[in-house]
C-alpha cells in the first residue's frame, strides 16, 4: 500500500470513529435547538408580552389573559389582544391586538417583515396585519380547526417548527424565516 | 491517477459519511407534533342567525301560560328608578333585583323588590327611590309593609340574597348597593335590623348577585359578593349627552355614542365574607383563593354542587370577561376551573358578557347544569354538567342559541311551569342602551321575556299569544320564581329597570302533579346547600336549595317538583348541607310538605 492510501484509510477511519462519536452529540444539539422551540406561558410569557400597546394614537392595555409568545430558533412572535374599548367602532371593527415579530416570517404563507403590528381576526375568515397607523399589511385566510377542544380567545400552539395564532377555532400558522 | 482515483473514491465516501452523518440528527427528530390543545369535552356546531325581533312576536295559537296580575296587586304602585332616561353611565342601567320568600313563616311566599337611585338622591338633593316589601295575604291581595319592616334600603340597590345567617328560624335579606351593601337581619316580629357595619359585612364599591352558603361545613353560613366596576361618582366616565365628549368618540355601539363601559372601566375584585362562631364575620375571599385579583366584572354567582362531593363550590358569572368556577378543596380553598372545565367560555371560545345565572338539572342526569344569559348580537349559553367537573355548552343542540341572539337577557331560573317533571327555562330580557329604539338594529329597550319548554332536554319556545303577558316587552332585570297562589303552579315577579314591576301568574291550562319541599336543617338551618332526589317511575329529579343567581334576585327555596301523571312518589331522598343523606316516605301530593332533619314531616 502506498503512504498516501495509507494515510487517507487511516484519515477515513479516524473520521469514522470521530463522527460515530460525534452524531448523537451532534443530535442532541439539534434536539436541544429544537426543544427550545415553545409556546411560552408563566414568567417566560409575561417577561415578553408589554403591558399596553401603542396603535393609531393611542395605548391600550393588554389582556394578559389573552396573550401569547413562542419562540423559534431564538426569536419570538408574540400576540395579544388589548382593550379596544377607547377606540371608534370603526377602529374596533378591525383592530383586537398587537402582534410584534423580531424575525421576518410568513404568515399562511405571507411575508412579515421584523415589526410590531396591530392584527385583527374578521369574521369572513380572514387574519389582518396592520401598520401602527391602521393600515393594512397583510391579509390571508384563516383555517377552522373544528377538532379542538378548549378553544380560547387568543393561544398559539406548536405545529412542529411552525407556531398556530388562534382565535377561537380559527388560526393561523407562523413559519420562522 | 490511481491515487487521484482512489482519493476520489475516498472522497466520494466521506460525503457520503458527511452526509450521514449530518443526516442523523433529522433522523432522530421526533415526529412532527400534534398541536397542543387542552382537554375537555366536545362542543357543537355553529349555527346560522336568522331571528332578529325581540318585542311584538306573537302566536295566535300559542296556549295562555301566564297571567299578567300586576294591576291588580299592590305591586302595581311599585316605581323603579335608576338614574335618567338618557342612562348616560353604566350604574344606571343593571339595578333590580327582587326576592321571593316567606319572610314571616305564614307559609306564604312575600315579595321584596329592590330599587335603584339617582344622582340627585346620591347627593341628598332628592328623596331616595325606596325598595319594597309585600306581604303576602293570600288570593293575590299583598300589603306593602316596607316601613314597618323598615327595608327601605334608600341606596342604589342591586341584588338580594336570602339566608338564615343565625340559625334563628328567620329568613335575612343580603342587599347589594352602589356603595355600602346592608345585612338586614330578620327579627322574627315583622321588622328587620342593618346589622352589616356591626358584622363586619357591609361591603363598600359595587356590590351585586350575592350568594349564602356553608362553604367550610361548620354549619354557619358564609357569603360571597362579587364585585362589578370600580365607580367614584365624584370623578365620572365619559358619557354620551356630553357634546363632544369623549364618549362621542369612543362609546359606542354600531357607531352611536352610548355609555362608557364595563370594557375601559376598571374592576372590582369579589368578597368571601367566612362566618365566625361568634356570629360575625371575616374576609378570607384571598385566602380561599376567590378574590378574584383580576378584577373581572361580576354579576352572578351561586354557592352549588358542581361535583357532588358533598362541598359546596362556587360559580361566578362575569360580563365581558372569563366566568369563574371554584371547586371547594375541603379545607378552606377553592381552585379555580372556569378554563378547564369548560365554563369560561362559550363552544367558540369567545368570552361572553354574563349576566344572569340558571341553576339546575334540565335533563334530569343527577348533576347540575348551568345557563346563563347574555347580551344582544350573542346567544345565551347552557353548559351541560357531563361529570369529572367537564361542561360542553349545548346552547346550540337544544334549541336555546338562535332564538336569544337578539335579546339582552338578565334573570334567568329553571322552572317547571307544567309539573312535567323537566325543567323549563324563563328569561327576562331588555336591553342598557336606549339609543337603539331609534334605529332599525332588530332589538329593542323593552324586550319580550323568552319561556321555553323542556321537551326531553331540548328546549321549544313557547309562543305568546297576541295580548297576553308574554306578548308584552319590558325592560327586564331581576326576576324571582315562587307558587304566590299556593296553587301548585310556579309563578313570577320580575323587577323592570324604571318602570312598575311584572307579577305573571301561572294560568297553564294543564298541569301535571306536583310536590313542595320545604326543608329545615340542622345546621344551615334553611337547609341551603341541600339536594332534594325525587323519584317517580324512571324519572329521577334532582333540585338544590340555592341562594343568589338568576340575576341579583333570589327564588324562593321552597323547592318545587312537578310530578307529570305520577300520582305517588317512589322515592324521594335529601342530602343536607352536612352531607347525610335521609329517604323520607311521602304520604301525598299536591302540597307543600315540610322535612326537618332527622325524620320529621309536616304537612
Amino acid at each position: 500500500m502506498k503512504r498516501p492510501q495509507k494515510i487517507l484509510i487511516i484519515a477515513l477511519a479516524l473520521f469514522i470513529v470521530a463522527a460515530a462519536m460525534a452524531a448523537p452529540v451532534l443530535g442532541q444539539n439539534v434536539a436541544a435547538v429544537q426543544t427550545t422551540d415553545k409556546v411560552l406561558a408563566g414568567a417566560e410569557l409575561t417577561r415578553v408580552v408589554p403591558t399596553s400597546f401603542y396603535f393609531q394614537g393611542q395605548a391600550a392595555p393588554t389582556q394578559m389573559r389573552n396573550a401569547a409568545a413562542a419562540r423559534v430558533a431564538s426569536h419570538f412572535v408574540i400576540a395579544g389582544l388589548v382593550d379596544t374599548s377607547g377606540y371608534s367602532a370603526d377602529i374596533r371593527a378591525q383592530y383586537q391586538g398587537f402582534f410584534i415579530t423580531d424575525s421576518a416570517i410568513t404568515i399562511g404563507g405571507e411575508s412579515l417583515p421584523v415589526g410590531a403590528y396591530g392584527f385583527g381576526f374578521s369574521n369572513d375568515g380572514k387574519f389582518n396585519i396592520l401598520d401602527l397607523a391602521n393600515h393594512q399589511v397583510l391579509s390571508v385566510a384563516t383555517t377552522n380547526d373544528k377538532s379542538l377542544k378548549r378553544p380560547r380567545p387568543l393561544m398559539m400552539t406548536m405545529d412542529g417548527r411552525n407556531v398556530r395564532l388562534y382565535a377561537g377555532r380559527e388560526y393561523v400558522v407562523i413559519a420562522v424565516k | 491517477m490511481k491515487i487521484f482515483s482512489a482519493q476520489r473514491r475516498l472522497g466520494v465516501c466521506l460525503a457520503t459519511i458527511l452526509l450521514s452523518v449530518s443526516l442523523l440528527p433529522a433522523q432522530t427528530t421526533p415526529k412532527k407534533p400534534e398541536p397542543q390543545q387542552t382537554g375537555g369535552a366536545s362542543t357543537g356546531a355553529p349555527a346560522t342567525y336568522t331571528s332578529r325581533r325581540t318585542a311584538g312576536i306573537t302566536d295566535p295559537n300559542a296556549p295562555v301560560v301566564f297571567e299578567d296580575v300586576t294591576s291588580k296587586t299592590a305591586l302595581a304602585s311599585f316605581r323603579h328608578r335608576s338614574g335618567g332616561a338618557a342612562k348616560d353611565y353604566i350604574f344606571e342601567t343593571p339595578s333590580g333585583g327582587v326576592a321571593i320568600f316567606d319572610y314571616d313563616g305564614d307559609g306564604r311566599p312575600d315579595i321584596y323588590l329592590l330599587n335603584g337611585s339617582t344622582m340627585a338622591a346620591m347627593q341628598g338633593k332628592e328623596k331616595p327611590p325606596r325598595a319594597a316589601l309585600y306581604h303576602n295575604l293570600g288570593n293575590w291581595k299583598f300589603e306593602d309593609v316596607t316601613d314597618k319592616a323598615g327595608v327601605a334600603n334608600e341606596r342604589w340597590g342591586f341584588g338580594v340574597a336570602v339566608g338564615d345567617y343565625d340559625n334563628d328560624g328567620h329568613p335575612d335579606m343580603y342587599v347589594t348597593n352602589l356603595g355600602v351593601s346592608r345585612l338586614y337581619h330578620n327579627n322574627g316580629n315583622g321588622t328587620f335590623t342593618d346589622v352589616a357595619e356591626k358584622l363586619h359585612v357591609a361591603r363598600r364599591g359595587w356590590s351585586t348577585g350575592a350568594s349564602w352558603g356553608d362553604y367550610d361545613g361548620d354549619g354557619r353560613l358564609d357569603l360571597f359578593v362579587p364585585g362589578y366596576v370600580q365607580i367614584d361618582l365624584n370623578k365620572l366616565p365619559p358619557n354620551p349627552s356630553e357634546p363632544g365628549g369623549a364618549s362621542q368618540n369612543f362609546c359606542q355601539f354600531r357607531g352611536v355614542p352610548v355609555m362608557c363601559g364595563p370594557r375601559g372601566l376598571p374592576g372590582e375584585g369579589d368578597t368571601l365574607y367566612h362566618q365566625k362562631p361568634d356570629g360575625t364575620f371575616e374576609d378570607v375571599s384571598v385566602k380561599a383563593g376567590v378574590s378574584d385579583p383580576e378584577k373581572y366584572y361580576g354579576f352572578s354567582s351561586a354557592f352549588v354542587h358542581v361535583d357532588d362531593d358533598k362541598l359546596l363550590d362556587l360559580i361566578v358569572v362575569n360580563d365581558s370577561t372569563p366566568k369563574q368556577l371554584y371547586i371547594n378543596k375541603g379545607n378552606g380553598t377553592f381552585e379555580e376551573i372556569g378554563y378547564p372545565s369548560g365554563v369560561a367560555l362559550n363552544e367558540n371560545g369567545r368570552e361572553q358578557a354574563g349576566m344572569g345565572l340558571a341553576v339546575g338539572d334540565y335533563d334530569n342526569d343527577g348533576r347540575v347544569d348551568f345557563h346563563i344569559t347574555n347580551f344582544s348580537d350573542d346567544s345565551n349559553v347552557l353548559y351541560h354538567n357531563d361529570g369529572d367537573t367537564n361542561f360542553t355548552d349545548v346552547t346550540f343542540q337544544t334549541g336555546l342559541g338562535e332564538v336569544s341572539i337578539p335579546f339582552l337577557g338578565w334573570g334567568t331560573s329553571f322552572i317547571d311551569y307544567d309539573n312535567d317533571g323537566w325543567l323549563d327555562l324563563f328569561v327576562v330580557n331588555g336591553h342598557v342602551y336606549p339609543q337603539v329604539d331609534a334605529h332599525q338594529w332588530g332589538t329593542s329597550y323593552a324586550q319580550q321575556a323568552l319561556l321555553f319548554r323542556n321537551v326531553n332536554g331540548k328546549f321549544e319556545r313557547v309562543g305568546a299569544p297576541p295580548g297576553s303577558a308574554l306578548a308584552n316587552a319590558w325592560p327586564g332585570r331581576g326576576m324571582a320564581v315562587g307558587d304566590l297562589d299556593g296553587d301548585g303552579r310556579l309563578d313570577l315577579v320580575i323587577n323592570n329597570l324604571d318602570d312598575k314591576p311584572t307579577v305573571l301568574r301561572n294560568v297553564a291550562a294543564w298541569t301535571g302533579h306536583w310536590l313542595g319541599l320545604h326543608l329545615v336543617a340542622k345546621a344551615p338551618r334553611d337547609a341551603i346547600g341541600s339536594i332534594a332526589y325525587l323519584t317517580t317511575g324512571k324519572v329521577r329529579q334532582r333540585q338544590d336549595v340555592v341562594s343568589g343567581a338568576v340575576f341579583c334576585s333570589q327564588n324562593d327555596m321552597t323547592l318545587h317538583f312537578g310530578l307529570d301523571a305520577a300520582t305517588k312518589v317512589d322515592k324521594l331522598e335529601i342530602q343536607w348541607p352536612d352531607g347525610s343523606t335521609e329517604v323520607f316516605a311521602v304520604p301525598t301530593i299536591d302540597k307543600t310538605i315540610t322535612l326537618t332533619q332527622g325524620g320529621q314531616m309536616k304537612q
